[in-house]
């Protein structure tokens, strides 16, 4: 995967590069809008990260001009601005997505890959998830562990079916928060950890394998190996 | 048209002024006339008076010129005739013209001897006698039989005989009646006419004012760029929208210039905050002792912490300076205290805390969702930090008076007295508590922005009560789609 990062402030865009390249992207990086153009005219991205506040022209023109040169790839738009943008509001409608500043990796890379699929021809949706002995009736919404029924909240249930989706992968508390609930808060306790403490005891029964991992100050991850 | 400007017509500003205005010209009018009345009364008086004085002088010297034989009483009546042709202030439609004019001459001791005029001579000289008029100066008499006074005029002969020349005020008093009566007749138009010439104009004055009040009114909290119309007149209403753009003009600009603060304090924060919290996910990833790792994610916790007081802190601010800036969509509150309640219920009964919630009907509100979010969240943090345990929180939500009112009640220590008036204040906290002390004032940014209330009491019976309004949300649907949904997705998409 071929991405181009365009981010001015040196210390982020050095932690970005290697983090993503860690993740498996092969990263371009640009500090400003003009190097962006270019290296955008030369190669074909996958996906651009494009920050919002550049030296030399504001992000949002960028990614209309990039647009322009028939750079069709999604755009990740990190911004350091209290209030969201109207014209982010409208490009996020048009399929590219943003992030605020400060931002977990984890979420940074979990919306790169949600960008990259919407952008890709879409799957046959699936109706049963299954992680190692653990499967998920999407349908009946049902769940089970080595064939034993969980005994879930409706509400426990999704929360169950998210961690599925993104077995592997590390999910943070907002990232929770905002695909579980629906809601961008950052709560003062810690809500998310006691639903987290509660699927846990059921998932994790007694002499079973714990699948939910806690990474703290992180996340949380569903072991799928 | 608003409702403003369909109110009655006399219950406005332009119907009080022009009434009084009216008033006022009323009673001028009415002055004037009766100034005027009373000139032109003397004038005629004066005019009639100097006839009379010059005509008793006439009649007096034929009268002591002719030779005292049987012609003279026909001469000096015929004078006396011809004098009646010359009277001042005649009307020409009077048909028995000589009842308006009389000729008494008297001999010394007062008995009438020459006597020109309509009727008898006796109530004539009665009342001459009676009102002892004097010599040379007019004056009135009232004969019986007649409606009006007589002016006469007096001189004394030198032979010691009396005359007198009497003439009716009839003519005169007709012609102020006359006045009087076109008066009457004129003065009620007249009034009629100032009071709408001035209705109409304060109307439309007012009407200018009224607009610029109505364009003010719409001016919102946070949307500053609209103006209040003004004109090119160099009037007071002129003036006043004049002066209102040019204070909308610095508001904009100071909340301009707020935003800008804030935005750009937010930015060169959140730059290098984005960075070290980078730096230590990195060294998170890396093989690390222990202890190492420990520090490190407490580091991130701490940072995050750090990242929503910076948030809250400048939310409050701006709110303070009702300049929190809103995207608003319909939200059902019900739903949301109900998803809220979902989020917080394993926490809370975690801490053995019992919550509820009241919610008869749907109640909707037309407001920020992130923000309401937030808000609520506060709220909910704030009772798990501090209830102890087994209390019982209860949330009431109900829509009264056009607005949804939640009272968030609880059985716990409730307040500390000290700190209940300034409760929703930055920085303002219980000994005891352990937060950054912007909960209750962020709660008071986020119900002032929506143009609601909030308040903190008592309850009855010990705990801790909060009740906020927010307004309804009104018929009009907004055009903007409803950015964030109540809940985007139950599903995880990725």
């Amino acid at each position: 995967m071929r991405l181009l990062l365009v981010e001015d402030e040196h210390d982020i865009q050095t932690f970005l590069r290697n983090s993503l390249t860690e993740a498996g992207y092969q990263v371009d990086v640009a500090s400003d809008g003009k190097k962006a153009e270019a290296l955008a005219l030369e190669a074909p991205y996958d996906i651009l990260i494009v920050d919002l506040g550049l030296p030399d022209i504001d992000g949002i023109s960028l990614i209309l001009r990039l647009r322009q040169i028939g750079v069709t790839a999604p755009v990740l738009i990190l911004s350091a601005r209290r209030s969201v943008d109207d014209r982010v509001r409208g490009l996020e409608h048009g399929g590219d997505d943003y992030l605020t500043k400060p931002f977990a990796l984890a979420e940074l890379l979990a919306r790169l890959r949600n960008l990259l699929k919407r952008n890709s021809p879409a799957g046959n949706e699936a109706t049963r998830l299954h992680v190692l002995d653990l499967e998920l009736d999407l349908l009946r919404r049902e769940a089970t562990r080595s064939g034993q029924i969980l005994q879930l909240t409706p509400q426990e249930f999704v929360l169950l079916e998210y961690l599925c989706r993104n077995a592997g992968r590390v999910v943070t508390r907002s990232m929770i928060l905002d695909k579980v609930w629906g809601m961008r808060i950052q709560p003062d306790t810690n809500v998310v950890d006691v639903h987290i403490y509660r699927l846990r005891g059921k998932v994790d029964a007694r002499g079973q394998q714990p699948l939910i991992r806690t990474l703290r100050g992180v996340g949380y991850v569903l072991k799928d190996r | 048209m608003s409702s403003k400007t369909a109110k009655p017509a006399m219950r406005s500003a332009a119907w009080r002024i022009s009434l009084w205005a009216t008033l006022a010209f009323a009673c001028g009018t009415m002055l004037v006339f009766v100034f005027l009345h009373r000139f032109v009364a003397k004038d005629i008086q004066r005019r009639s008076d100097a006839w009379l004085s010059g005509e008793v002088e006439m009649l007096g010297e034929v009268a002591e010129q002719s030779p005292r034989n049987a012609l003279y009483d026909r001469i000096v009546g015929e004078v006396a005739d011809l004098a009646e042709k010359e009277i001042p202030n005649r009307l020409l439609s009077e048909t028995r013209s000589n009842d308006s004019v009389f000729f008494l001459q008297t001999s010394g001791n007062g008995t009438p001897t020459l006597w020109v005029g309509a009727g008898a001579v006796a109530p004539f000289s009665q009342a001459i006698q009676r009102a002892g008029v004097p010599e040379n100066r007019p004056a009135d008499i009232r004969v019986e039989g007649f409606d009006v006074p007589f002016r006469v005029a007096s001189m004394r002969l030198p032979d010691g005989s009396l005359i007198y020349l009497g003439l009716s005020e009839r003519d005169e008093l007709r012609v102020l009646r006359q006045l009087r009566f076109r008066f009457i007749l004129l003065w009620p138009l007249l009034v009629l006419l100032g009071f709408a010439i001035v209705f109409y104009t304060t109307r439309r004055m007012l009407r200018r004012v009224q607009r610029i009040t109505e364009a003010a009114a719409r001016i919102g909290h946070t949307d500053l760029t609209a103006r209040v119309p003004s004109s090119r007149r160099n009037d007071e209403v002129g003036q006043l929208g004049r002066t209102l753009n040019r204070m909308l003009d610095r508001i904009e600009n100071s909340m301009h210039q707020l935003h800008t603060i804030t935005d750009s304090l937010a930015h060169d924060l959140r730059s290098p905050l984005t960075a070290i919290r980078g730096k230590l996910e990195m060294s998170l990833s890396a093989p690390t002792h222990g202890e190492q790792a420990e520090a490190v994610v407490s580091a991130i916790e701490e940072l995050d912490r750090l990242t929503e007081f910076l948030n809250t802190s400048l939310d409050v601010a701006e709110g303070k300076a009702d300049a929190l800036r809103l995207s608003r969509s319909e939200i059902q509150l019900c739903d949301l205290l109900r998803a809220m309640m979902d989020l917080y219920e394993p926490s809370m009964s975690e801490k053995e805390l019992q919550i509820s919630l009241r919610c008869s009907e749907p109640v909707k509100i037309h407001a920020d969702a992130a923000l309401i979010h937030r808000m609520i969240a506060n709220l909910f943090d704030n009772e798990l930090k501090h209830l102890p345990p087994h209390c019982t929180v209860t949330l009431l939500l109900e829509s009264r008076k056009g607005a949804a009112w939640l009272t968030l009640e609880d059985d716990g220590p409730g307040f500390e007295p000290e700190v209940v008036p300034h409760l929703f204040e930055r920085r303002v906290k219980g000994k005891q508590s352990r937060g950054h002390g912007l909960g209750l004032a962020f709660v008071d940014a986020v119900v002032r922005a929506h143009g609601g209330t909030v308040s903190a009491s008592e309850r009855e019976g010990g705990g801790a009560r909060i009740t906020l309004s927010l307004p309804l949300s009104s018929a009009r649907q907004d055009a903007n789609a409803p950015e964030t949904a109540l809940v985007q997705s139950r599903q995880g998409t990725q």
